[in-house]
Parts: C-alpha cells; structure tokens; sequence
C-alpha cells in the first residue's frame, strides 16, 4: 500500500471523477479558489502516503470516535486510509512494547518528515504523573515525538488549548500542546469534539502544497474558523428582527427563533457547524434546538454556565448592517450583506470574548 | 406515535422571499472577461458560486440569464453532479451533490469541454487493456 493515492483509492472502488470531484468540493470549503481543486486532485493522486503519530493524552477518545465514525464509508474516512497512521493507541493491533517499538520507528524511519497529531492535554503536575503511557509521562512522550516532526496538529479543544482537564481548578495542571512546543508549526483544531472535515482538509493542504493551511492568531485553519457560529447561523434573521426562544418549550422554540437568550454562545464562537453540519450534514446543535455551547473556544467549560445569556449585541457593526438591507430579507442575504462591512468591521473592531459579554 | 403529535413545528429555512442583493450582475461581466480569455489563450477558469455572497434568488437570476444550452452532462459519482451547458456555448453551470441528493458545491467553468468530463489519460490505459483482454478472449 505504498503506491500512489489514487492507485489505493481505485483498490476501493473510488473512480478519478469521484476523487475530483471531492477535491473541488473540499477547496471549495477551504476557500481555495477553483483551479485548487484540481491542483489538490494532481497532487494528492501522485503522493505518497505520509507517516503519522497519533498521540493520545488526557482525553475520552472522543477526537477519535468523531473522525472514524465521520458518517463512514465517506472519503473523509478514506482520506484518512490514506495516510500511514503507524502509532494510535485506540486503533492499533499492538500493544505494550510492541507499540511503543512501532512508535520509535516510524520517528526514526521518517525523521522531520511525518505529522503528529495529538488529542488531549498534557498535565504538568506532580512532574506530569497524572498521564503516563509505558510508565513515561505525557509531557516526556509529547516533547520527544515534537522533535522529528515535520508539523503538529492539536485535534480538539483539550490539545490545542487544555479543554476541559484544564478547567478550574485545573487538578492535574494541563496545558495545550502549544504551551510546550515553541518550535514547530502547530495547527490547532479545536472543538469537543472537531469536525472531521476540518481534519481531512488541514490534510489534504498539508499533502497538496507541503504546507500548513493559513492559520489565524488562534493557530486555526481560517478556512473554517473565520467566521462565528452566529454569523453563518440559519436563525441569524430571528437575531435581527429580535425574536427570541425565552424558554426551550415557549412559542419562540417552536418557531425555531433565535436561541441567543437561552444562552447561545454562537455569536463569540468561531467554528464551522452552522455551514458543514454534523452526522453526514444531517443537523447541528443550533438546528436541533440548542444553542451554541462555545466548545472549539478556550475555556469554554469556565465561561459562565451555557445557559446564560451573552450580555450585549454580538456585534453592533453587523446589527447596523443588518438594518440596511430593508425588509424582510431572509438570513442569506442578511449574512452576505454583513460580510461586505465585515473588513471594516474587522480592522476597527476589538476582539470580544466570552467574559467580556457575560452578564 | 406519529410525528406530528410533537408540538414542535421546524421552520427551516426562514420565512421570507429572499431578495436579489445585486452581486449576480457583475458576475455576467467577469465571465466574458473569462470568455475572452478562453478564447484568446485557451486557458480554462471557474467561479466557485458557494464562496460568492449569493442568495438563492442571486443565483436563479443568473442561471435564467445564462440560459439553457445544448448539452447536460450527468455524472453519477458518490452522489450525482450535473454539468450543463449555458445558451453561452463555453459557459458550463456545474453542480455537485451528494448521496443525498443535497448540493456540496456549485460551480460557473469556462471551458470548451468542463474539465470532470475528460477521459483522464491513466484511465484510458486502463480501458485499453481491458479491451486487449476481450480481444484475446475471442
């Protein structure tokens, strides 16, 4: 299995059209411009497949649980084939020191080349003897596999910003990934869990230009982090026009209105749930009648209780821009309108968090 | 129980006509930029139309402008997409979708022939020894 992608891919049944056609699509999703498509389809048809190191800290697999059970058999799960994953404690055959033999070979063998993905955070108290694995703690492991790695990659919110083991009071002093590696490129995917599509693009960026997708002061992927959950929410339109759920059983909820007072965080989250949906694009929370719970946000679990409401408008800009386009314009629009202010908005805006906004 | 003894009434999308925004006119002018250019060079392009802020009124608006042509393309990949020639011979309006059936992606490509609809030189070959194979079988 050491020949080309598509080479494995025809093995499964998946035609070069199909493969071409999932490449337009994911550029599509990326915000790469069209000719990406088919540059990512040459590219990621003729490479090789590239050794990764899944390292499991302090975490409940369910990183795990959302990309292999990605609504398989889809290409997000076939992609994932694709890669040699030579070390993940939950997937693997091996076990003791079989696999940890596995782990230091494939660093040895593809030193400064392979991708480590960690899921999880890493405690540092008591000298890291909260998490061990093969009686060497955490941070030990995390440092060592740093080293030969071409690029890591931090799968959900515990990895790439300490989740909820870091949540007050913090008993084990876990931290992110990136409060320990300064020296390599780190992509965050945060999230609890993340969407495995966003893995699957960083992926198919990384093996297509060699290089980590265009990442924002938070270390994640623009592509899928650059807007909030409010502003691409499909009951933005209720926001506006101020019809709101008060309770999860009144009239409003029934109308499906908007659920920001029923403490919806979707206006200081940034993820992608509102445009690429869960389980197959079947629903998203917001969808099924809960808000936004702010979980690809640092600290989420600490950010004032998920049922209280923000405290002022998400963005006073956007509301102003709202207002202009006259009449009853349905979200779409409305969103769309936003965006052409939203470069104004971004340059003169100071970034809000959560704490900021709480009542 | 049947469903519609639950009290709840799903209003999905938002009621409401969605209104043209006025970003589908300029698109007309891009693409005889992009025509200009297919003719002049040879050289292909495309307009990701998910990436553009347009309403689904936006988009109706253009596709009743661009026409119909001559050709539909139907491709049956891991969901079906549709490439169909414009009543402007060289504009395709591609559209992809899932198993589903829901769109993934949709495309504008400026092209003399869209660019999934080429036989792919590797795939050929493979045509070609399967032929070979039913020659020898004769």
């Amino acid at each position: 299995m050491q020949g080309p992608l598509i080479d494995t891919l025809a093995r499964q049944g998946i035609t070069r059209r199909t493969f071409l056609k999932y490449c337009a699509t994911l550029a599509s999703m990326m915000a790469l411009p069209p000719a990406a498509g088919r540059a990512m389809a040459e590219a990621m048809a003729a490479a090789r497949r590239p050794s990764v190191i899944w390292l499991p800290f302090q975490e409940c697999t369910g990183c795990t649980e959302s990309i292999t059970r990605s609504h398989s058999p889809t290409l997000e799960g076939m992609i994932f084939d694709m890669i040699s994953l030579d070390y993940q404690e939950t997937l693997m055959a091996a076990a003791g020191h079989q696999a940890e033999e596995a782990r230091h070979a494939a660093m040895k063998d593809n030193a400064g080349k392979y991708l480590l993905v960690v899921d999880g955070s890493i405690p540092l108290g008591l000298d890291g003897a909260y998490s061990c694995i093969g009686g060497r703690s955490n941070v030990d492991i995390l440092k060592e596999a740093a080293e030969g790695a071409a690029a890591i990659v931090a799968m959900g919110s515990c990895a790439s910003f300490g989740g909820i083991p870091k949540a007050n009071p913090n008993p084990t002093g876990a931290v992110s990934v990136s409060d320990i590696i300064k020296d390599k490129p780190i992509v965050n995917i945060p999230g609890c869990p993340p969407i495995p599509v966003v893995m699957t693009g960083v992926l198919a960026h990384y093996l297509t230009f060699g290089s980590l997708p265009e990442l924002d002061e938070k270390g994640r992927p623009k592509a899928f982090f650059g807007e909030t959950i409010h502003d691409r929410c499909y009951r933005r339109p209720f926001y506006d026009q101020g019809k709101f759920a008060k309770t999860f059983d009144d009239e409003g909820a029934r109308q499906g209105w908007c659920l920001f007072e029923l403490g919806c965080k979707g206006p200081v989250t940034y993820n992608a749930c509102a445009t690429v949906k869960w389980n197959g694009g079947t629903s998203w929370p917001v969808e099924s009648g809960h808000g936004c719970l702010g979980c690809s946000e640092p600290d989420f679990w600490d950010a004032g209780g998920f049922y209280k409401a923000l405290s002022v408008p998400a963005d006073p800009l956007k509301i102003a821009a709202a207002a202009a386009v006259a009449g009853a314009v349905a979200g779409v629009a409305v969103s769309f309108a936003n965006r052409a202010k939203k470069n104004t908005a971004k340059q003169t805006h100071e970034p809000i968090t959560v704490d900021d906004l709480e009542k | 129980m049947s469903l519609d003894a639950i009290p709840i009434h799903v209003i999905n999308p938002p009621p409401g006509e969605p209104g043209l925004t006025g970003n589908a006119p300029p698109l007309l002018r891009e693409l005889s930029e992009l025509v200009k250019r297919l003719l002049a060079s040879g050289e292909t392009s495309a307009i990701d139309l998910s990436a553009l802020p347009l309403t689904p009124a936006d988009l109706d608006w253009l596709r009743e402008r661009l026409g119909e042509g001559e050709i539909n393309v139907t491709l049956q990949a891991n969901g079906e997409s549709t490439l169909n020639e414009t009543a402007c011979s060289g504009i395709w309006w591609v559209t992809h979708h899932n198993e589903q059936g829901a769109v993934t992606s949709q495309f504008i490509e400026v092209a003399f022939v869209p660019e999934l609809v080429k036989a792919h030189p590797q795939d050929v070959q493979i045509g070609q020894e399967y032929l070979e194979l039913l020659i020898s079988d004769l």
